[in-house]
This record gives structure tokens, C-alpha cells and sequence, in this order.
């Protein structure tokens, strides 16, 4: 999206992306070619900025994706695939990070943030109600009342 | 001297927001009347003047003033007139020039609107608007003067980057701006009730609605400007979870979620402090993304021209507005008193909730956004966190908003009555499982129906759910229909505008089901004559026009002609521009909708055989996003004339009633009662401080970043994961014929550098002259070829010179890939086993070499 406002950096050269990948970059087979452009959406290209191999049309990104699809033709699964590319660039490439050291705190972080937000909101909602809830009558107001009550109830009596 | 005047008129705004941001301050603290009315003069006057600034800009690029810098460098006299106007906020100086523009003239709505606000609470919130100002204003005048001269003149500029020849620019960025800016409305009066100590109703009254403008504003904004990138970029989609475009995502969650607190604060007196807490955070994180885009400190597609020192100067804008206030808020919340009870299952309950999902959400954001950056910073490695992480991360979380968002609205204040709520919920329920049943039914049962059904189920709760609600409350079906017909005309247009809103969220989930599991995508080559099959319709591709003059551009104009079972349906024309100032080329999309699904098409590269690259998209439902957010601005808007934010009217009263030595008695005693409160509760009070320090944090680390993008660090050098490996296998032929090539078993015995080299790398000439050091040392250096042609490497060592005693040639970068280079010039150091010790990603430098290289080798070689 172009949000962030008039931003843009066409130096990058990243405004041509429709044209990212080539025909003659796609297999024949049109099953193995759907699991190519599942793992080119996965992995990052290295030389841009946020782009996946899919939507870079880098001279980097070209290669990566015909590698991604001589090991598709190769016969390595999916996630070998990444593997690959990984044993050489590192997790860096990979647009969804794996689960692990490095990042405990990126893939458990939402559910810690939850937990503080329903713990804020929790302990915020306790304190309302106690703020809201009166204070117990004293000695002094339970004379008052029962005098009250005992004038009206003499006032009955009486009537 | 147009310029001038507009430099001189910000320089006066500058002293005119001091004075704004402290004359009524001290007025209001002393209960001086005539102090505190000094605010709204000054609002206006700054109005006036930042106007004539905004003003003078916008004529100096219509008139094309090539003595003004900023007009060189975005503008040219070939532009039309619309884009000469825009072009002005396509840069970052113009941009953050509409920035303060916006945010003056909501100080004037302010003092426009807000005549009858109690004076103290108004003094105070315009003296915070005059701060904010004052931090913008110095921010152009010492960092992003927009009026600089250049001596001499040119007789052109360069021209404006065509991306931002749109109408798009128009809209986008103002919309966006008055969204950002308007949160800057709630921010203020909470700091003035902060200071002031109290939250009553006038406060309620007033940030309501303003959340709402800033909201709508905002939510406009991002559509358009996902609309615009849709129809522009020519990828099919319309969120990428760039980091800018999360920049503008966090202040909008934050800012629904103040948008619903603040109804509770309103209606019920109660949620104050984390209203105020939510005011806080949402524009902070304006500012934050304001501060990101404009740093350097993050990457992105779409940032500007990254400087360090503006990124600093923002970065302690950034601290003193939420530092500051975060510290006045940890002091002063703890005593602003809860008012109304209510049961965790009532309106209050369900609005808490929404606030506790949409906070986490955009705190996930941020967390994802920033993450790559601390990881990098604590020197733990790399990480990319792309959009598979978002997708994955927020889906679980916004459900059971969506979920509740059908049953909250259908409990009551104070204590409402779930089975009720659910019961009267039964149709909505129905139209859950028709939705989910038709889906698979007509798509089959597949993964993609499978996520399709679910979205489609959850829009159609929502929509029918929203829809049971306002027919409950006007009693359709239930009494008469001319009483119904009543009821409705007298509902409160703030209903409507919920129902609205929540039934176009509904509709943009639809969209977005529908396009992530049905888009189907066309890429092949043509040629003239050809035809393709895209999801039903048949497009015949008659032929290209070339030559096509624009106002600024030569054009190459396709022509597809689209049937369906042999009727004609439309014709589309995608092009390839190529624009003259700057040079650039540029394709246009053209896109045909029927208004539930888009048929996309661009045009690409020629081949070498007369034929085009194309690329069609078929995009179900696409449309109904932004038909959906449409509905939700107007769910906005319509809410907004709601009679009860005719703003003046109940204020009139209250701020009668309440005289000023009464108000500040009442700020003191709520002051002394919070030091009492703060000591009655002891530790409680620590809530309150965790924000703070949480930013503290950081801002921190911020500081430190920054710091090293100064230093020269650069954020995009992505460390090898080759370094103590052995290298990989290779068998490469020489450049030269008659030599030898290099191939892995070569490595070993000796201490050898790799250097990846070709003649299309500039940097490769600046390394160039140092190489002859290597051998020099007695390090084996091997010069690999990389994706080059071989007549032009050796024209080009014939140029230069030849070090390397062996070339190898690496001419599809397969060894490259195994090496891990990702841009040439790099290096590997490899040791005498044939394992790679060292890599220099760029240039070698005589430094590195003498300071690294040199010293390692020997050691390996002992």
C-alpha cells in the first residue's frame, strides 16, 4: 500500500513489481509451479525491502526463484526447499520467522500482550467496582437510621 | 519573496505557538481570566499564519520558482497543474508543512467550536495543541525548511516520481494527516484534564465526537490509500503489512479503541483514566509512525529519503509529547475517579473487551514491526517478520472481536442479559450456517472454502447481527409497522452510525475472504491476436499502440478485448509509460469491475519474439473492501450529526455553573485526593507507571539505533551464515581460454580470498585498486565472475587492470547462491581446510584489508 503518505522510493525500483515473475521462469507442470509460487511468497528477497522473492523483480530474486524450482523439480519438499535456501542466506530469508530462540518473544509476545491487556482491564474493573461500592455504615449513621426508623415506626404506632 | 514570506510567516508561528502553549497555561493555573483568553487569539493567529506559509508553498510550485529548492528537486514545468498543487505534501518537507497545517487548523476548531468549554479545560488543551505546534514548527525550521533558495536558479526542476502522479496524492496523504492530527484533539484535552486533575462530562463530550472526525479521517485515509496502491503498483493486492503501512494501522487500532471508550466515558462516567491512557497512546503512536518513516530506522518500500538528524529531532519530539505525559499520567490517573458500576456481561463489559483486543493488536503490530530491529540490535542475528506472521498472528485475535461485536451492542448499560442477547441473536445465527453451507456447497469443501466459509460465516454474523440489533430497537416485527416506521425515524443518528459502521466492517471481511481464497492469476506470454481464459471470461489481446503522448509521458497503450460465453463485456487498455522528468518508466493498470469482482490486467516486458508479458488478475469481492470501509466512514459521519454532539448546547450550561475559582478548588481537592488515594492504595499505583517505563525502554533503544545509523551501520547488511563452514561445492570454467578454472578441491593448502566481481558493479570499481594488496600479502586471491558477460569482464580488467592471478566464471550466479552473496562486490576468506572464516559483504576497503583481512590470513595460514 502506499499509506505512510507521500513516501515512496522509486529508486528502489520497486514500482514494477507486476511483472515480478517471468513466464519463462514457470514450470510446465502446473502443481509443481503452485508449490514454487507457495514457497517464493515465503522467502524474502534479500536485496529489497520487505518484498518476497514473488514480488521482486531483483536479478537476485530471478535466480532464487529458478532455484526454488529446480529443487521443486528435484523433488525436495516444501519445507526442504526453504531449508535450502536457508543453509545459505540464514533465517533471514524466511518471511514467517521459525519458532525459536530468536524469536520466543516475537511468536509469544501477542499472547503476553493479551494477557496484560485483560490483566490491566481486570485489575482496572476491581478497582471501579470497590472505588463504587460504599463504604460500610458507621456507629454514628446506624444511630441516625435506627432513630429514624424508630420515629416512623413510633409515628405508625401511634397513628 | 513569495518564499520569503512564507519562511517568515512560520518563523512567526513559531513565537505565536510559545506563547499559545504558555500564556493560557499559567492563566488557567492562577485563575487569571485574561491569561487564559489569550488562547484562542493565538489559535487563530497561528491558523492564519501557518496558512500563509502552507499557501506560499503551494505557490511557488504552481508557478514553478525554480529559485526554491524544494520546487528543483519534486516539481517541473512539463506537470499538470493538479500535480504541481499535490506535489507540495509529495516530499517530506511539504508533507510535514500539511502536518502542522492540519494540526492549526484543528487548534481553530477548536477555538471555534469550543467557546463554550469550560475555560480552564480549553485554555489548557489549546496551550498543549500550541506545544505540539511549537515542536513542528521548530522541527521545519531547523531540519526541513521547505522555502530554502538555490542560487542559481536552474531552468527546470526534476520533476515529481510518476508513482505520485495521481489523483491518489490528492486525497491520500490529507485524509491520512487529518486523521493522525485529529487524534491530537483527544490527546490535548486529556492532558488538560490530566493537569487539571478532573475528567467530567464537558471533557466526554467534546473528545468524543473529534475521536470520531479523527477516525473517520483516518480510516478514509488508509482505504484510499490501499485503493491507490491496488490500482497503481500493478501486484493485485492491497495490504502488504509493510511497515509503513503498519505505521498507519497502530494509531488506527488504538484510535477505534478510543473511539469506544470514550463513548462509555461519556455515557456512563466511567473507563476515564483508560480513556485518557488510550488518548495518550494513539497519538503517540501517530507520532511514532510519523518518526519511522521519516528516520531511517526503518526500511521500507515506501519511506522517504531517510536522515538521521531529522530522525533524532522526532524522535525527541516523540519523547517529550508521550515521555512527559505518560509521567503527568502516572501521576495524576490514579486519583480521577471511577464512576458507574457495571458486571463484567454489560455494554461497558463488551466495550472494555474491545479495548483489551484492539490494544493488543496493535501493540502485536508494533512488536512485529520493530522486532527485526531489536533482534539485529541485541546481536542475535537477523529476522524477517513478513506478512505470513501478521496473517497468522492477528486472524486468531480479531475472531472473537468480530464474534462479540454482534452481541455487544445488544447488551444493556450496567448489567445486561446474555441468553437475551444470543437469543435475539438467532437469526444472525441462521445466517452464519447458510453462509458457511452455501460456500462449501458452491466451492466445494477445500482449505481455501474452508478459510472462505469461515470469513464469510463471521461477515455474515456480524452483518445480520448488527442489522438484528437496530431492528430490535425499533421493534420490527414485533409491534406495528407504523410504530416501527416511528421508532425508527427517532432513533439517534449515533445508532445508525454504529449499525452502519459495523455492517461495513462486515462487508470489508467479506471482501477479504473472498479474494485470499478465490484470486486467481494469469502470467504468460502474448502476442498480438493471442486470447486467454482468466476465471470465465475470455480476453483477446488485439494488439499494442506505441507512441502514445501523454502531458509528460510517451506511452505504450495494449488493447484486450473481454468476453464472457461470447459476449462482449469490456475492453481494457493497460500501458507502459515512460516519463520524461524524471525518467521512469511506469505501467498503469487497467481494471474492469462489475462491482463484486475486478478483472486486472497489466501490461509487462516485450520479448524478444514480438510478444508481451501479461499479467491478469481475477479478484473476487476486491471491490467490497473498499465499499466496506466507504460504509464505515459514512457509519462515522452519519453518527457525527448526531444531536447530542451539536457540541455548544449542554457545554453552555456547565461551563455557567462551574465559575473558575470553583473549578480550581475542585482541581486542588482532586489533586490532594489523589496523593490520598495514592497513599491508601500503596502499591496499586505501579500500574500506572508501567507505560512509562515501557516507553522508556523504548525510546532507549531508539536513541541507540539511531546512533548507529548515523555511525554508518547499515541496517540492511545481513550477516553470512557460511562464516566457519565449509565452502560449497563448485567446478567453474575460466573467464580466459587457455587457463584454468577454480573448483572446491582448489582451496585447499592455502589461504585464499573469493572474490565475486563483475563489470556491471559500480562498487566493484572502487574495490578495484586495493586487490593487488592481497596477493601482495601472499593471500591467494581468486576473482569469480559473476553474472557477467564475458566480453565485458575482460574489456573491463582490460580497463582497470588485472589482479587476480585466476578467474573463474560463475555466469547463472548458481555458485554465487551456494557462496550466500547477495550482492556484488563480496568476498569469502577460506582457510587452509577449505572453510570460510571471513565474508565482506561491498567493497573491500584498504582498511579492512590491512586492519582484517591481512591479520586473519596469517593467523590461518600458521
Amino acid at each position: 500500500m502506499l499509506i505512510g503518505m507521500a513516501l515512496i522510493a522509486a529508486v528502489l525500483g520497486t514500482a514494477g513489481s507486476a511483472w515480478a515473475i517471468r513466464p519463462d521462469e514457470m514450470l510446465s507442470n502446473p502443481k509443481l509451479e503452485a508449490r514454487a509460487r507457495t514457497i517464493d511468497k515465503e522467502l524474502r528477497c534479500l536485496v529489497c525491502q520487505n518484498e518476497s522473492i514473488d514480488d521482486s523483480d531483483a536479478d537476485l530474486a530471478h535466480d532464487l526463484r529458478l532455484l526454488v524450482r529446480r529443487r521443486v523439480l528435484a523433488g525436495d519438499t516444501n519445507e526442504q526447499v526453504k531449508q535450502y535456501i536457508v543453509a545459505r542466506y540464514g533465517n533471514y530469508v524466511l518471511l514467517k520467522p521459525p519458532f525459536d530462540a530468536e524469536t520466543y518473544l516475537l511468536w509469544l509476545g501477542p499472547l503476553g500482550l493479551l494477557l496484560c491487556a485483560a490483566g490491566a482491564a481486570t485489575v482496572y474493573y476491581r478497582r471501579t467496582v470497590q472505588a463504587a461500592e460504599a463504604p460500610p455504615i458507621s456507629e454514628e449513621e446506624r444511630k441516625r437510621i435506627s432513630a429514624l426508623i424508630g420515629d416512623t415506626e413510633s409515628r405508625i404506632k401511634g397513628a | 519573496m513569495i518564499a520569503e514570506i512564507g519562511l517568515f510567516a512560520l518563523i512567526l508561528a513559531l513565537f505565536v505557538a510559545a506563547v499559545q502553549a504558555t500564556v493560557p497555561l499559567i492563566g488557567a493555573a492562577r485563575g487569571d481570566t485574561a491569561w487564559m483568553n489569550v488562547d484562542r487569539p493565538a489559535a487563530f493567529a497561528q491558523f492564519c499564519l501557518v496558512s500563509i506559509a502552507f499557501g506560499a508553498l503551494i505557490w511557488v510550485h504552481v508557478t514553478s520558482d525554480f529559485s526554491v529548492l524544494n520546487v528543483v528537486q519534486n516539481s517541473n514545468t512539463d506537470k499538470p497543474l493538479l500535480y504541481k498543487i499535490t506535489g507540495v505534501w509529495g516530499n517530506h518537507e511539504g508533507s510535514m508543512l500539511l502536518w502542522t497545517f492540519i494540526l492549526v487548523l484543528y487548534g481553530m476548531a477548536v477555538s471555534v467550536f469550543g467557546r463554550d468549554l469550560p475555560p480552564g479545560l480549553r485554555a489548557r488543551a489549546l496551550a498543549v495543541q500550541g506545544m505540539i505546534g511549537f515542536g513542528f514548527l521548530l522541527f521545519i525550521l531547523m531540519t526541513s525548511n521547505p522555502f530554502v533558495r538555490i542560487d542559481p536558479a536552474p531552468l527546470n526542476g526534476n520533476g515529481l516520481n510518476p508513482l505520485l502522479q495521481d489523483p491518489g496524492l490528492a486525497f491520500h496523504p490529507p485524509f491520512l494527516y487529518l486523521g493522525y492530527v485529529g487524534f491530537s484533539m483527544a490527546f490535548s484535552f486529556a492532558i488538560a484534564a490530566l493537569i487539571e486533575g478532573r475528567v467530567d462530562a464537558a471533557w466526554a463530550r467534546w473528545v468524543r465526537p473529534w475521536t470520531l472526525v479523527a477516525w473517520c479521517a483516518l480510516t478514509l485515509g488508509i482505504a484510499m490509500g490501499s485503493w491507490w496502491s491496488y490500482y497503481t503498483l500493478g501486484w493485485g493486492g492491497y495490504w502488504a503489512w509493510d511497515p509503513v503501512e503498519n505505521a498507519s494501522l497502530m494509531p488506527w487500532l488504538a484510535g477505534t479503541a478510543l473511539l469506544h471508550s470514550s463513548i462509555v466515558a461519556e455515557k456512563r462516567d466511567t473507563m476515564k483514566s483508560w480513556t485518557i491512557f488510550l488518548a495518550i497512546i494513539t497519538f503517540s503512536l501517530s507520532l511514532l509512525g510519523t518518526f519511522l518513516v521519516r528516520s531511517g530506522i526503518l526500511t521500507s518500500v515506501h519511506s522517504f529519503a531517510n536522515d538521521p538528524q531529522r530522525g533524532i529531532f522526532i524522535l525527541t519530539l516523540l519523547a517529550a509529547v508521550t515521555g512527559s505525559s505518560l509521567i503527568l499520567y502516572a501521576f495524576r490517573a490514579p486519583a480521577l475517579k471511577g464512576g458507574g458500576l457495571f458486571t463484567p456481561i454489560s455494554r461497558e463489559g463488551g466495550l472494555l473487551f474491545n479495548n483489551v483486543v484492539l490494544s493488543t493488536a496493535a501493540g502485536t503490530v508494533l512488536l512485529g514491526t520493530l522486532y527485526p530491529l531489536f533482534v539485529d540490535a541485541l546481536g542475535l542475528g537477523k529476522v524477517s517478520v513478513g506478512p505470513p506472521y501478521f496473517n497468522i498472528v492477528m486472524v486468531p485475535l480479531m475472531a472473537p472481536l468480530f464474534v462479540l461485536m454482534a452481541v455487544g451492542p445488544l447488551l444493556s448499560w450496567k448489567r445486561g442479559d446474555l441468553p437475551d442477547a444470543l437469543a435475539r441473536l438467532k437469526f444472525a445465527f441462521a445466517a452464519t450456517i447458510v453462509a458457511v453451507g452455501t460456500t462449501w456447497l458452491i466451492a466445494g469443501v477445500s482449505s481455501r472454502s474452508l478459510w472462505a466459509s469461515a470469513g464469510f460465516g463471521l461477515a455474515a454474523w456480524l452483518f445480520f447481527g448488527s442489522l438484528s440489533e437496530w431492528a430490535g430497537r425499533i421493534g420490527l416485527f414485533r409491534r406495528s409497522f407504523a410504530d416501527a416506521f416511528h421508532r425508527a425515524r427517532h432513533l439517534p443518528r449515533s445508532a445508525y452510525g454504529m449499525t452502519i459502521s459495523h455492517m461495513g466492517l462486515a462487508i470489508v471481511l467479506i471482501g477479504i475472504a473472498g479474494s485470499l481464497a478465490w484470486r486467481t492469476e494469469f502470467l504468460q506470454i502474448m502476442h498480438p491476436g493471442d486470447s486467454a481464459t482468466v476465471a470465465g471470461y475470455q480476453l483477446k489481446f488485439t494488439g499494442v499502440e506505441n507512441n502514445i503522448t501523454g502531458p509528460n509521458y510517451v506511452a505504450s497503450r495494449a488493447t484486450f478485448i473481454v468476453t464472457r460465453d461470447g459476449r462482449y463485456v469490456a475492453e481494457l487498455q493497460p500501458e507502459r509509460r515512460l516519463y520524461a522528468n524524471p525518467q521512469q518508466p511506469l505501467s498503469t493498470v487497467a481494471i474492469h469491475t462489475n462491482f463484486v469482482s475486478d478483472l486486472y490486467a497489466v501490461l509487462g516486458d516485450p520479448s524478444s519474439d514480438g510478444g508481451f508479458v501479461v499479467h491478469i488478475y481475477h479478484n473476487p469481492l476486491v471491490p467490497w473492501i473498499f465499499f466496506g470501509a466507504v460504509m464505515m466512514v459514512l457509519g462515522g459521519l452519519v453518527s457525527l450529526t448526531d444531536r447530542h454532539h451539536r457540541i455548544g448546547a449542554p457545554l453552555r450550561r456547565l461551563g455557567a455553573k462551574i465559575p473558575m475559582p470553583a473549578l480550581k478548588v475542585a482541581a486542588a481537592s482532586a489533586v490532594a485526593d489523589g496523593a490520598a488515594a495514592h497513599e491508601r492504595k500503596g502499591m496499586r499505583g505501579w500500574m500506572y507507571v508501567v507505560p512509562l517505563l515501557g516507553f522508556a525502554v523504548l525510546a532507549g533503544f531508539f536513541i541507540w539505533r539511531l546512533h548507529l545509523v548515523e555511525e554508518g551501520d547499515t541496517p540492511n547488511l545481513i550477516p553470512s551464515v557460511m562464516i566457519n563452514k565449509a565452502a560449497p561445492k563448485f567446478d567453474l570454467p575460466p573467464l580466459l581460454a587457455g587457463e584454468r578454472g577454480f573448483k572446491t578441491a582448489d582451496l585447499r593448502g592455502k589461504v585464499t580470498l573469493v572474490n565475486f566481481f563483475a563489470s556491471w558493479c559500480v562498487p566493484c570499481r572502487e574495490e578495484h585498486p586495493f586487490l593487488s594488496e592481497i596477493t601482495k600479502a601472499g593471500i591467494t586471491l581468486v576473482g569469480i565472475n559473476y553474472k557477467d558477460r564475458p566480453q565485458d569482464a575482460k574489456a573491463w580488467l582490460a580497463e582497470l587492470g588485472d589482479p587476480y592471478p585466476t578467474i573463474a566464471v560463475d555466469a547463472h550466479g548458481r555458485t554465487g547462491i551456494d557462496f550466500g552473496v547477495y550482492g556484488v562486490p563480496e568476498s569469502y576468506l577460506i582457510d587452509k581446510n577449505g572453510v570460510i572464516r571471513f565474508k565482506q559483504t561491498g567493497p573491500l576497503t584498504p582498511e579492512i584489508i590491512r586492519k582484517q583481512l591481512i591479520p586473519l590470513a596469517e593467523k590461518l595460514s600458521k
